[in-house]
């Protein structure tokens, strides 16, 4: 008989070694298999200070154990890919290819220092058609333990603080249209059923339940929240040289999606968006200009309303930095970002940024009142940000983040799109 | 004592005699076959071709053919795929990475050439730059790397283990683990060791090959270890010393439990006085055929060169 204990290290070596954000790639095509490999072998630009040795190992590290394990079959590891609010997280998953990347499973499942929990589902046909054509289908379940609502309307206090318990359970399948390489026309259909709930998990800060902040809240005028059959569609040009670092080239989204309320017919509504990045890397210096804008719009008819759950929201590390996840919610979203990324050594940039936003009732009236500035580090490879430590301050003060992805890292083009909470 | 206290015990004492054997790992031979090969004897080593190497110009990928897309590569730290060359060729491409940060192709074609211009068996593996690919979406560059080539003589029935294999104790194995501490190599996990069945005419033969290289010439932490790095492979020696008879190495790496008092003085020389016998131009070819530049290659061999002459240094030692 085996011993067992080097087959126990075999495998965690494994799952090591396949460790993985298990993060897509690309915009509405998300099986890495189709994707073509980083192009830029070149080593890397050197920054203004000589970099240590102990800063290249940590990026090796992480760039072996982390990044291209993308493409990695088998076990894999989860990091840092909880919605905002749930504290460190981590998983795992298996996913496997089959007939020369013509098909894809995934499944994973992950838990967060907050006491988050999700799991999920994924079979696709990513080569149909010579790869203009992806099938999927995917099903999950979410469980957002505490989740921030502050009231609606962009002058909503931040002494509100309340939180929420959302579970979800979501099935869908999508298409999607692959004309070239880069351009995607994507269309989503799923059923979501949630529940609203008592904050639960562990470490909880002690807000109130917001069912017993916002009383009269229409969701909580209902016994429990309906079921939703979501469709969505959109267009994806997406250019960027490596969407996890990306330095050069630009992501542009526009979508339409639906939410019918299937139960109480209330809130019943539609959403668009409209969604531009744009980067671009100085000659000779090496630094890295960074923007983007993204406008939300919802669209409710008479007697209909958008529940806050799935309202837009804004606040958090990755949009108006100054201000906490999810502070602010409405029907309607402006956000614009700029950065500055300096290289300070090979793998490290000090990043300087200003974020305006706002939310509002009505589209008209939606301004970027709301902003944030602040100055950060990022530890990065060529083709990933690990890590960054960024310092904001806005109109309600200071507040200092460690996160393990880039903050223009899109969410929304992953398979993701139909969850609640809305996350911006 | 509660049954809870009773069996954390018993899980720690389970751990703490795992640990114990994990250090001193059994290394016993097993059963050889007449047909197993490790090592043959390589002749007059100076008539050896280290560019193109033992399987020869004829098999190489030919540079400005387009090679059709057929998978991903999905194992390992480096990108790469599967293609298929215009003779209907299969081959597996490790690609040099993004930000050339951790690249193995290099690496591997290079050691590949230096270990069998010795003796030892490799795949017929070459090294492109970069290549014209069709895939899905048409034809273009790519980034190259190791072209390893799927060929009928040459199938791969299964890996081999360096604690457990037929040749464990003969010179030519010692060698080989004097020759991967000499190169730095740091993986050394069973899973990069391959049995492969050669067959020529009616002769089969099974061949036990280090087939993954990549990750060596650089240092041996056992967290992030440099590969193709001569800033690294430079500033670590290679021999720390002779503890009763067996060489103690600088190596530091997770498999250094291979080679701890495990090997001879004369197995170093032996090694080195193989490596050593090859001329000044066949190590620049080997290093040409992986792709690397004069400025790198020269960096390397002074390295090198210092650690063949560390281990032939130790004849003196076995004379006395």
């Amino acid at each position: 008989m085996s011993h067992p204990l080097p087959l126990i290290r075999r495998a965690v070596g494994a799952l090591m070694v396949t460790a993985s954000f298990a993060r897509p790639l690309l915009a509405q095509d998300l099986t890495p298999s189709t994707q073509p490999p980083a192009k830029d072998a070149a080593p890397e630009r050197r920054g203004l200070i000589e970099e240590p040795a102990v800063i290249r190992r940590a990026v090796v590290i992480f760039d072996r154990r982390i990044n291209f394990a993308e493409a990695t079959a088998g076990p894999y590891t989860l990091y840092g890919k909880m919605i905002p609010g749930g504290g460190i997280s981590g998983g795992l998953g298996y996913r496997r290819w089959y007939a020369h990347d013509r098909a894809f499973v995934d499944v994973s499942a992950q838990g967060s220092w907050r006491g988050y929990t999700t799991a999920q589902a994924r079979f696709e046909l990513p080569r149909l058609a010579r790869s203009r054509l992806l099938v999927g289908a995917q099903a999950r379940w979410q469980d957002f333990k505490q989740v921030d609502f502050f009231g609606e309307g962009p002058d909503s206090f931040l002494s509100n603080r309340s939180q929420y318990r959302i579970q979800s359970r979501v099935a869908g399948g999508y298409v999607t249209v692959r004309p070239t390489r880069t351009l995607a026309i994507d269309t989503q259909f799923g059923w979501l059923q949630p529940s609203i709930l008592e904050p639960g998990g562990v470490f909880q800060r002690g807000f109130p339940d917001t069912r017993k902040v916002f009383t009269t809240d229409p969701v909580f005028a209902l016994r429990g929240q309906p079921s939703f059959f979501h469709r969505e569609i959109s267009i994806t040009s997406d250019t960027r040289d490596f969407p996890g670092h990306p330095t050069a080239g630009g992501v542009y989204r526009a979508a339409f999606a639906g939410y019918d309320d299937r139960g109480a017919e209330v809130f019943s509504f539609k959403r668009y968006e409209a969604e531009a990045a744009r980067f671009v890397t100085l000659p000779r210096t090496g630094v890295v200009l960074a923007a983007r804008g993204w406008l939300v719009a919802s669209d409710a008819a008479e007697g209909q309303t958008v529940p806050f759950y799935f309202q837009p929201s804004l606040g958090g590390a990755n949009n108006l930095r100054g201000f906490t996840d999810y502070r602010f919610h409405d029907r309607n979203l402006l956000l614009l970002n700029a950065e500055a990324r300096v290289p300070m050594m090979t793998h490290v940039d000090a990043a300087a940024f200003v974020d305006f936003g706002n939310v509002s009732p009505h589209l008209g009236e939606v301004d970027l009142r709301k902003h944030s500035y602040g100055a950060g580090l990022r530890l990065h490879s060529r083709r990933q940000t690990f890590a960054r430590v960024d310092a904001a301050t806005g109109a309600e003060g200071w507040r200092l983040f460690v996160r393990v992805a880039d903050p223009l890292d899109l969410s929304r083009l992953s398979r993701q799109t139909i969850t609640a909470p809305f996350v911006p | 004592m509660t049954r809870t206290s009773a069996a954390l015990a018993g899980v720690v004492a389970f751990t703490m005699a795992s640990c114990v054997r994990v250090k001193e790992p059994a290394v016993r031979p097993t059963a050889a076959l007449p047909s197993d090969r490790l090592w043959s004897d390589p002749g007059n080593l100076q008539s050896k071709d280290l560019f193109y190497g033992q399987w020869g110009v004829e098999r190489r990928p030919n540079p400005k053919a387009v090679f059709r897309f057929v998978e991903r590569k999905h194992a390992g730290v480096n990108p790469g795929m599967t293609v298929v060359d215009p003779q209907g060729r299969e081959w597996s491409v490790k690609q040099i990475p993004a930000g050339a940060l951790d690249v193995e192709a290099q690496v591997e074609v290079t050691l590949s050439r230096l270990l069998q211009a010795i003796g030892y068996f490799q795949p017929p593996v070459y090294f492109l730059p970069e290549f014209t690919l069709k895939d899905d979406w048409g034809t273009h560059t790519e980034v190259g790397g190791r072209f390893r080539l799927k060929d009928e003589t040459l199938k791969e029935v299964g890996e081999w283990a360096w604690p457990e294999n037929p040749f464990i104790g003969t010179r030519p194995y010692q060698g080989l683990l004097v020759l991967m501490m000499l190169f730095n190599s740091t993986d050394l996990k069973d899973s990069n060791n391959s049995i492969f069945a050669y067959r020529s005419g009616d002769r089969v033969e099974q061949w036990y090959v280090v087939r993954d290289l990549g990750s060596a010439l650089g240092d041996t932490r056992r967290l992030g270890p440099f590969k193709s790095d001569p800033d690294a492979f430079e500033q670590q020696p290679f021999i720390i010393g002779v503890k009763r008879n067996h060489v103690q190495f600088a190596y530091s790496g997770y498999y250094e439990k291979y080679v701890r008092d495990r090997i001879s003085p004369d197995d170093v020389v032996w090694a080195t006085r193989l490596l050593g016998g090859l001329t000044d131009k066949q190590w620049r070819d080997a290093f040409r055929a992986g792709g690397y530049d004069q400025a790198t290659t020269a960096r390397f061999l002074r390295t090198l060169r210092k650690r063949i002459h560390d281990g032939e240094a130790l004849s003196s030692r076995v004379r006395s």
